[in-house]
């Protein structure tokens, strides 16, 4: 019975495959700092969602405990984006990025 | 636990509380002075803290942590970056308004990061590592308030480093999923798998790995944040981001790719050639047509993390890893000394300056006139990093030259001299600007702790070009304890 409703590993790992391409997709193609910022979580939650996925192959705690320090990393990583993009925001009204770019290429 | 793996724990404790008395100092009685003391003892007291344990080597305290020479060495390197940087930034940050006590903080918890990841043997302590180094750095990059390059180059470096981080992640999470193991030491050998999709996931992850790594240390074709970055940053900053960040992250690159035997996988190694070859192209190339020191001076370590990343290839065929693992741990030890020296002359040159750095090229003509002492230090410099015999540049550059012509890998030694060739061209042009005719007759004040700083740097530079044996044998003893 169990067996009916699991899950095959690949099936797991090819979503979070999707959810990461469209993470880095974002933020290649946005211009809006938040949206950047968003999708970066996208992408790292996916890495938490993949470490999920192979910690239950496994049987073993330590993919949910990866994943526990992903999302402090994630944390992290946003807040101080965040507060980058206030000062930003504070310093030139805006929040697009290739304003932002004053530096040659 | 026993009382060796609470020992091996040590310097990691240390720095931590350190950190703690220093907030608190920071919280109710802010002190410019007293907090860079306490940066200083904190560094100091971190090191001796590794005496205690260099008889009882390798130490591996907890799966997270692996303590042997190599550990050793490059966190003497990590911690000397950091004291260099210490005292440049007091320099460069005192004159500039109130509140300058924090950024020291983060200097020492990014150098805590450093010191995980140079010892960390498992991918949680890996990933905790970086990002403590990470977040830390985009937080000092962004401190000084000065103009909106320093804001740019934060935002920049935080995004892709993101996403560097999270493709290391994702390469991470494809490997347990396949072999259900975190730990580097006991991935040994994971490359021999038979089932052939099992094969392709590891290849998938390792090369994600792979990319992530690249991308930190600023490898062609991942390069293109460096020149932004390291001009928008404050000059201190920068100079701990091109030594301390860097070296970190290739010391535990190498103890991934050894330990767990991924270096032996083909394509990755193929990889890793063409990589080596295009940093080295690229770096030398761009660097000629720039006109702004820290930007010639970026592309300049891309073209040396692509020296390094010979060293890398050498270290995956047969029987050349030791060897290949000294080259790589003098050249560093070169690269280090030469690169905080170059900043530091960067950092003296802009502290008058509260806008931005002074790195065009114009700013430096006649430097040998308005200040011959400074101009001779940064020629040094630029001689090292030229490769330049009596510098430990030429050193390092010619221990990477003798493995690769050991190992045979004719191809890539080609690009290194190339490479190096075209160097020369810009360094020189440096040097050039800086025996022109001076335009302003304003006086550049060295401030003593960054006087003291290029002394320091300048004579260690001369002397271990002159007389590297001491380095190299304490290197060849450091690295028999490896694993």
């Amino acid at each position: 019975m169990t067996e009916a409703v699991m899950v095959p590993m690949e099936h797991g790992l090819a979503l979070a495959a999707i959810l990461f391409s469209i993470g880095l997709i974002g933020v290649m193609v946005r211009r809006n700092i938040i949206l950047i910022l968003m999708s970066i979580e996208v992408m790292l939650n996916a890495c938490g969602l993949a470490f999920i996925v192979a910690g239950a192959r496994w049987g073993a705690a330590d993919g949910q405990i990866m994943f526990m320090i992903i999302l402090t990393i994630a944390a992290a990583e946003v807040s101080v984006g965040l507060g980058l993009l206030l000062q930003v925001h504070r310093r030139l009204r805006t929040i697009d990025i290739d304003s932002a770019s004053r530096l040659q290429g | 636990m026993s009382g060796l793996q609470l020992q091996a724990l040590l310097p990691i404790i240390t720095l931590s509380s350190l950190i703690l008395i220093q907030m608190m100092f920071i919280a109710f009685a802010r002190n410019l002075r007293l907090t860079v003391s306490i940066s200083v003892i904190a560094l100091l007291l971190t090191a001796l803290s590794f005496f205690p344990m260099v008889d009882h080597l390798p130490i591996s305290a907890t799966p997270l942590i692996q303590l042997d020479g190599f550990a050793l060495f490059y966190s003497g390197l990590v911690l000397l970056g950091a004291l260099m940087v210490t005292f440049l930034s007091y320099d460069y940050l005192r004159d500039q308004g109130e509140r300058q006590d924090e950024f020291f903080m983060l200097l020492l918890l990014s150098c805590l990061g450093a010191l995980i990841l140079v010892s960390s043997n498992h991918f949680a302590s890996f990933i905790l590592g970086l990002e403590l180094l990470g977040v830390s750095l985009y937080t000092m990059m962004s401190y000084p308030t000065r103009g909106l390059f320093t804001l740019e180059a934060a935002l920049k470096y935080l995004i892709l480093s993101g996403v560097s981080s999270a493709f290391i992640l994702f390469g991470a999470a494809l490997i347990y999923a396949i072999e259900g193991k975190l730990g580097f030491t006991e991935l040994a050998g994971m490359n021999h798998t038979s089932a052939a999709s099992g094969q392709f996931i590891l290849l998938m992850g390792s090369t994600m790995i792979f990319a992530g790594i690249m991308f930190k240390l600023s490898l062609a074709p991942f390069h293109l944040w460096t020149p932004d970055v390291y001009d928008g940053a404050p000059a201190p900053v920068t100079a701990f981001l091109a030594t301390v960040s860097k070296g970190a992250i290739f010391a535990l690159a190498l103890r991934l790719f050894t330990t767990t035997g991924l270096i032996d996988l083909d394509p990755l190694l193929r990889g890793l050639s063409f990589v080596a070859m295009v940093s080295i192209l690229a770096g030398n190339l761009l660097a000629l047509l720039q006109d702004n020191v820290k930007r010639i001076l970026a592309y300049s370590s891309i073209a040396h993390m692509g020296y390094l990343a010979v060293a890398f290839v050498v270290a995956g065929k047969a029987g050349g890893q030791i060897m290949a693992m000294e080259a790589a741990s003098y050249f560093l030890f070169a690269y280090f000394l030469t690169t905080l020296l170059a900043f530091s002359v960067v950092t003296i040159m802009s502290i008058a300056d509260h806008e931005v750095d002074t790195t065009n090229l114009g700013d430096y003509e006649g430097l040998f006139w308005r200040r011959p002492a400074l101009a001779a230090v940064f020629t040094a410099t630029l001689l090292s990093l030229a490769g330049i015999p009596l510098t430990a540049g030429f050193i390092g550059k010619f221990y990477i030259f003798s493995i690769g012509v050991a190992a045979e890998a004719w191809l890539l030694m080609a690009f290194v001299v190339i490479g190096s060739g075209i160097g020369i061209f810009y360094y020189l042009r440096i040097i050039f600007a800086m025996t022109k005719a001076p335009r302003t007759d304003v006086k550049i004040e060295i401030p003593t702790a960054s006087g003291w700083v290029a002394v320091v740097l300048t004579v260690s530079l001369v002397l271990f070009g002159v007389y590297p044996s001491p380095i190299i044998d304490l290197i060849g003893e450091l690295m028999i304890s490896f694993g």
